[in-house]
């Protein structure tokens, strides 16, 4: 973009730099869904930090990496506490270190020339205004580029199941924690960058520069822009920063000054925008995309996607499933073994409640194993002890590897994946981008240089991208593929979980009631899908169904819980007409179960 | 020693209103709010106009309590009620961008420049040892303490106290057991908006300033009791508050100023947050 007004440089390099630190922000609450309230003060961490440098005659490609790392690790060191809380506590602990860095660090005179501030010379070829505005120029571009490739890589996936639900997340393989912290230090470093924008821009960087307001109209400005959405952050910078500056503060003998009043705009547009427009400028500047040149996504109609039966194609999803199961998994988890799942003695107690009770079931590979049981016996709290989400006692050995003594998030990398009652996809993000997630413990580069490119970052996504595509292949979804899941059917959203979940190449499946919720035609379809799961995928499932005639069909081994305790195992057959099950099941009026036993014979 | 912990006593004592407002809301209406500081402001500011035309110091400052808690209503009515639903992170922001909009607000009307607003209980002070207590440090601690009461034996023993530790718990399940969730949310705000009125009555006179803005500041040091008491509890919240006053007055006496105590008020919350993430007395996530 050439300068407009080259008088305008200054201003409008002003601009640019602020808009690089919105940039930053939206990062962090866009795709992370954490706040940071200090954003201000790691800007101005990372002017003083180039400010020094430059003072000391370092070159500015150099005082601008050293802006980026020292404002990666203060944000980092301000959201440790995110390693161990939820809330948006951590939102406090920024808002105190904004006020801790104007009125305290920011003083120092070792660090920032004290109330004089920080004065520096622009170096050669930068003197000129209208040079340095290309310099913030390219800034924001690499903001914006940098919460581009957070979102198309591993790091950003990880931020957007952790922003979902941290339990889910560790179920996908991501580790919240560190996934969390990564977050705010990309997001500081970013900040960093604008940061010694700014000294170099103003050539002088006082306390007063990086105050609190600083961090809070950068909130208003990300808010605005409609969360996460890198063009309504520009479009919205355009209106709350540019806009003022460049309306005339009279027309025609009327004063506006809309430069005095922009904050107080600013602030009030703040909460009208959470209250009525939650997607910000960004989702209204889509809606008008979408009507003028026709809408991109979401066009596809989701029923003919299960039309496609083609016996053509059946060739081809043979190979697209062999593709699936090629996955590097040490050799130790390739080894053949006849038990693949075994729990022993599995005891979990909340509070006063037992809800599983000594516990041991077996799964053998190759099998469909059924677990059935009334509400509350204990199915889910016992696939959570395989997942690692409830603290249980006794013994859960997969392939001989005890899993209660790994890490949660490790368990996709053995090669266990499951499916959730409530639905475990995150329903704002694609088909495609649900399948990347599942994948995540295949994405091998490291998170964090991935983000610029580095790590074998492209090849490895290209790869998992193939994988994403062979699955969606395998179970019809190919279509579907950019469909954000919240906008699926309910049928196709399982489908998809389901698919999600064996694109991670897993070799046990756990489902957890994939028939609820569904058509009784559908759910006859189901109990062929997971045969096929079994001898097309080469899969192991463990299954928890409420529908009996439909796991008793497809079922080598039945486990029946009630109360948290096993009460009965075997075929279909022995457990189906096993009393304890059937009173379980029916309660002891003779006339139910008459009619029970009819519809049994009849499914 | 005695002075330096007395005088911190009585400014956590006025953060102790605050956070208790800060509570309130929280367990409420699952807010996390950064309005509590600049609602009381508000409320002063209307006060000091008020004040300036001739109304006594007390009535004037009593009728900013009064309006400040109907401005937690409205505030309550049309920013917070229509964000059921919604993450925990638009509560925050939209409080957030009140607690900005006000500061604004007051700029506009009233200009940033500082006004000072006399206290409302006089001005005699006692000396306590070697420390000098004026009549509004005790007034502060009289009303932290008659606070701390009231919200004990109103969620112990009223009706209604129960009712809104049933909304919080469940809100659906206390609307279908017929509490009156949307009086309690109401409720939590106009007597969060009250609490924040009396801090800022106490919080004026004591720093001698009447700014936009100032209030929020204070806030942050409320925010730091509540999160030390752990958010969810009205003690914690007093505990955590007197904790943050003490320790704010210890340090600006054996260290200084200079932003010192803001440095202590973040370490008092980073330090809580990775030692004990549930603070003091918060029930365990």
């Amino acid at each position: 973009m050439p300068i407009a007004m080259p008088s305008k440089a200054f201003v409008l390099s002003v601009i640019l730099v602020k808009t690089t630190a919105a940039m930053s922000l939206n990062t962090l609450v866009g795709h992370a869904g954490q706040m940071s309230l200090g954003q201000g003060a790691f800007v101005g961490v990372g002017a003083f930090v180039a400010g020094n440098l430059a003072v000391r005659g370092l070159p500015l490609p150099i005082a601008v990496a050293g802006a980026a790392v020292a404002g990666g690790l203060v944000a980092a060191g301000t959201g440790l506490p995110s390693l161990r809380i939820r809330g948006l506590q951590v939102a406090v602990t920024t808002l105190a270190f904004g006020v801790v860095a104007e009125k305290f660090l920011f003083g120092q005179q070792w660090f920032s020339g004290g109330s004089a501030g920080l004065m520096i010379d622009r170096p050669v070829p930068f003197e000129s205004d209208r040079a340095m505005y290309y310099v913030a120029l390219a800034a924001l571009g690499f903001a914006y580029w940098v919460d581009m490739r957070v979102r198309g890589t591993k790091a950003g996936r990880a931020f957007a199941a952790v922003r979902d639900s941290e339990e889910r997340a560790t179920s996908f393989g991501v580790e919240p924690g560190p996934s969390k912290l990564l977050a705010y230090t990309v997001s500081g470093a970013v900040a960093g960058v604008a940061g010694s924008m700014f000294i170099y821009v103003v050539g002088a960087g006082t306390p007063s520069s990086f105050d609190i307001y600083l961090s809070l109209n950068l909130v208003a400005i990300v808010i605005v822009g409609g969360v996460g959405s890198r063009i309504g952050v520009l479009a919205s910078s355009a209106l709350l920063l540019a806009l003022p500056e460049l309306v005339p503060k009279t027309i025609g003998g009327l004063n506006i000054d809309l430069g005095r009043r922009a904050p107080l705009i600013a602030a009030w547009l703040l909460v009208v925008v959470v209250v009525s427009l939650p997607g910000g400028l960004g989702s209204l500047l889509t809606r008008l995309g979408n009507r003028m040149f026709g809408s991109t996504t979401g066009s596809k109609d989701a029923s003919t996607a299960l039309a496609d039966i083609d016996p053509n194609v059946i060739e081809e999803r043979a190979r697209a499933a062999a593709f699936i199961r090629r996955v590097p998994r040490a050799l130790s988890l390739r080894m053949p073994s006849p038990a693949l799942l075994e729990a022993r003695d599995v005891c979990v107690r909340f509070g006063g409640v037992q809800a599983l009770d000594s516990v041991s079931i077996e799964v053998r590979r190759g099998e469909v194993v059924g677990l059935i049981g009334a509400n509350g016996a204990g199915k889910t709290t016992l696939f959570n002890v395989v997942g690692g989400f409830a603290p249980a006692t006794g013994s859960v050995r997969f392939r001989g590897r005890e899993l209660l003594a790994e890490a949660d998030s490790a368990r996709s990398g053995f090669g266990v994946a499951r499916t959730w009652q409530q639905m475990g996809l995150l329903r704002a993000e694609s088909i495609e981008t649900n399948m990347l997630l599942a994948q995540h413990w295949l994405a091998a580069y490291p998170a964090s240089l991935g983000i610029l490119g580095f790590g074998a970052a492209g090849r490895t996504e290209a790869e998992l991208r193939r994988r994403a595509a062979a699955a969606m292949d395998v179970f019809g979804l190919t279509e579907l593929a950019g469909q954000r899941v919240g906008d699926l059917p309910y049928g196709l959203m399982r489908r998809a979980e389901i698919a999600a979940a064996v694109s991670a190449g897993p070799e046990l499946l756990m489902l957890d009631e994939a028939s609820a919720g569904i058509s009784p035609e559908e759910a006859r379809g189901l109990g062929d899908e997971m045969l096929a799961l079994r001898d097309e995928l080469e899969l192991t499932l463990l299954v928890i169904e409420h529908h009996v005639p439909l796991i008793a069909r497809v079922s080598d081994y039945i486990y029946c819980l009630e109360s948290g305790k096993l009460i009965s195992e075997g075929t279909a057959a022995q457990v189906t007409t096993d009393p304890r099950v059937v009173t379980s099941f029916l309660g002891r009026s003779a006339t139910v179960r008459r009619a029970a036993a009819v519809a049994l014979e009849t499914a | 020693m005695l002075g330096y912990l007395l005088i911190g006593l009585a400014s956590g004592a006025a953060y102790a209103l605050m956070a208790v407002g800060i509570v309130l809301v929280y367990k409420g209406s699952k807010v996390l709010s950064f309005a509590q500081g600049e609602i009381g402001a508000f409320g002063m500011f209307l006060a000091w106009t008020l004040h300036d035309r001739g109304m006594p110091v007390a009535l004037a400052a009593l009728i900013g309590v009064a309006l400040a808690g109907v401005l937690g209503i409205v505030v309550e009515r049309y920013a917070i009620r229509p964000l059921e639903g919604r993450p925990p992170l638009a509560g925050a922001v939209v409080t957030l961008g009140i607690a900005l909009g006000l500061t604004y607000t007051e700029g506009t009307i009233w200009g940033f420049n500082i006004k000072s607003y006399p206290s409302s209980v006089g001005s005699a002070s006692i000396s306590v040892g070697d420390a000098v207590l004026s009549t509004t440090n005790l007034t502060a601690m009289l009303l932290a303490g008659t606070t701390a009461a009231g919200m004990y034996f109103f969620f112990s023993r009223s009706r209604f106290g129960l009712a809104v530790l049933a909304a919080t718990a469940d809100p659906d399940v206390a609307r279908v057991l017929g509490v009156p969730v949307t009086r309690v949310y109401r409720f939590a705000w106009g007597l969060g908006g009250v609490l924040s009125g009396l801090a800022a009555v106490i919080l004026v006179p004591q720093f001698g300033a009447l700014v936009p803005f100032h209030q929020t500041l204070f806030s942050i040091r409320a925010l730091a009791g509540a999160i030390i008491g752990g958010l969810d509890s009205v003690q914690g919240a007093i505990v955590g508050s007197l904790i943050v006053g003490v320790a704010e007055s210890l340090s600006r006496g054996y260290i200084g100023g200079g932003g010192i105590t803001d440095l202590v008020v973040f370490a008092l919350i980073l330090s809580t947050l990775l030692v004990r993430p549930r603070g003091l007395f918060g029930a365990r996530a």
